[in-house]
């Protein structure tokens, strides 16, 4: 199936804090985005997409949504967007949710 | 890595920076309870784990829940949650979980004594940002001696036995004190491989925040000499290294912590720039240590908006006209080297603004056996 056909979903096992436009995830359970003394940060673009991982919009959505923002190259976007999607994944930060796929 | 998303030592985290100029409340402490089920000797704050009327003076969870939100909406990110000590609360479960959920990094400092396999299981499940346990003596004699609780030494690595099971981490640290300094050296073998090779003492001993003169007086002969403190300090290099770092760092940053003699404000400190500490009942503090009445606010009457935005900064206006204050305290070079404050002083003295024979002797001890004491009286006065 096409990587962009996923959907994605925020990890119920962490809170996301907004402190003076700092995006912090801050993992609730062991195992999720275990950093013993370490935080994540995200960037302009990394704060939009975090902001659009809601269980519901496939992929290629956000990346049409963000494209509409930025202006930048199409390939360039969905090729960093999914290296985010990967990363967040590896950190348990997201999951995908499963049987959500649009046919 | 992607440079959406950005892994950055705690430290190295631009946010601190802004918070401190915007004045953000980023970092909170709780006193959970005065009550302890020990009854250590140096002990500043405990009172009877059964006292039930101290017990319903404590704030409720709901209550504790209320100060927690308000924190949260401000900003705040760090808690720290300490006692007494902490575990005796029965809400404790509750209490925690409730920090956790809201995205708070959860810090807890206990004796260990109260960790069940079900708190284990806790912590394992929602893992705290840091988990400190104060070790009294690496001897079941000469830990009770602080304690003075019978079967609290084998309660204490009972509890420390179940964190390891879980996989808790944890971090060791001690007080060093005259019942149990002769094993401060067992105690840092002891402490160094659990807590990743560190090891933290501390030889300063705070009398009581409610002042008790019979408890003061024990407190003061379980204190070390100057000479004491300075002969451990020297002979721990992490200690050492990091006195020596902290004054060099304070230098650089010079006014900020340096006095000068014409500069009469008491709170020279961070008290209350980004930090604030929660009592049992309800009331605000600065810090921890700073328990003047007239330096603390009830949150049970008002909001923590207004104790940060209103108050605070009144408090930190406060100025002395202590000649001697001024000059051997707020105007010493060796500020950052002293254990004065106007919290500590005034739990020595009952007033915010003396100086402090013994604090000073401490500072003077340890510059000179650092080998500053000339170098900075001199560059500074």
């Amino acid at each position: 199936m096409d990587k962009l056909e996923r959907i994605y979903a925020k990890s119920r096992d962490l809170v996301e804090r907004e402190i003076e436009g700092e995006i912090i995830i801050v993992p609730l359970t062991s195992g999720i985005g275990d950093l013993e003394d370490k935080l994540f940060s995200l960037n302009k673009v990394g704060k939009d997409v975090w902001a659009r991982i809601d269980g519901k919009k496939r992929l290629f959505e956000i990346v049409e949504e963000l494209k509409e923002i930025y202006e930048v190259d199409r390939e360039k976007l969905m090729t960093d967007i999914l290296g985010f999607l990967a990363e967040l994944e590896k950190r348990k930060l997201v999951v995908e949710e499963v049987g959500c796929q649009v046919t | 890595m992607s440079g959406y998303l950005e892994e950055l030592k705690l430290p190295d985290f631009h946010l601190w920076k802004r918070t401190e100029e915007k004045r953000i409340p980023l970092s909170a402490e709780i006193e959970l309870t005065e009550r302890c089920n020990n009854n250590c000797i140096h002990c500043y704050i405990n009172l009877p784990a059964n006292d039930e009327e101290t017990k319903k003076r404590e704030l409720s969870f709901e209550e504790i829940r209320s100060m927690v939100d308000q924190a949260v909406e401000m900003g705040c990110l760090w808690w720290l949650i300490t006692g007494g000590e902490p575990l005796v609360r029965e809400d404790f479960t509750d209490i925690y979980l409730y920090l956790k959920k809201k995205g708070l990094l959860v810090s807890v400092f206990t004796n260990a004594t109260l960790i069940t396999r079900k708190l284990a299981s806790l912590f394992e499940r929602y893992p705290p940002r840091d988990l400190e346990i104060t070790v009294y003596g690496v001897t079941q004699k000469t830990y009770e001696r602080v304690t003075r609780t019978p079967g609290s030494f084998e309660a204490c690595r009972r509890g420390m036995n179940l964190l390891q099971e879980g996989d808790v981490p944890f971090t060791l640290k001690a007080m060093a004190l005259r019942s149990n300094v002769s094993e401060l050296e067992a105690m840092k073998d002891f402490c160094k491989p659990i807590s990743k090779g560190h090891f933290r003492f501390d030889p300063f001993l705070h009398l009581r925040l409610r002042p008790n003169d019979k408890i003061n007086r024990q407190i003061k002969n379980e204190r070390l000499s100057p000479e004491e403190i300075v002969a451990i300090e020297l002979a721990d290099d992490e200690r050492k290294n990091g006195l020596l770092k902290h004054i060099c760092e304070e230098k650089k940053i010079g006014r900020e912590t340096v006095h000068f003699h014409n500069d009469n404000h008491l709170f020279y400190c961070g008290a209350g720039k980004t930090s604030f500490t929660i009592d049992p009942y309800g009331f605000f503090k600065l810090c921890s240590s700073l328990s003047h009445p007239d330096c603390v606010y009830d949150l049970r009457k008002s909001s923590l908006k207004e104790a940060w935005e209103k108050f605070v900064p009144k408090i930190r206006r406060m100025r002395t006209e202590d000649e001697e204050c001024r000059k051997k305290c707020l105007g010493c070079p060796l500020i950052n080297l002293c254990m004065w404050c106007p919290a500590t002083a005034y739990l020595e003295c009952g007033k915010l603004d003396r100086h402090i024979d013994d604090f000073c002797q401490i500072a003077h001890a340890r510059a000179q056996a650092l080998g500053l004491e000339k170098k900075v009286c001199k560059k500074i006065v």
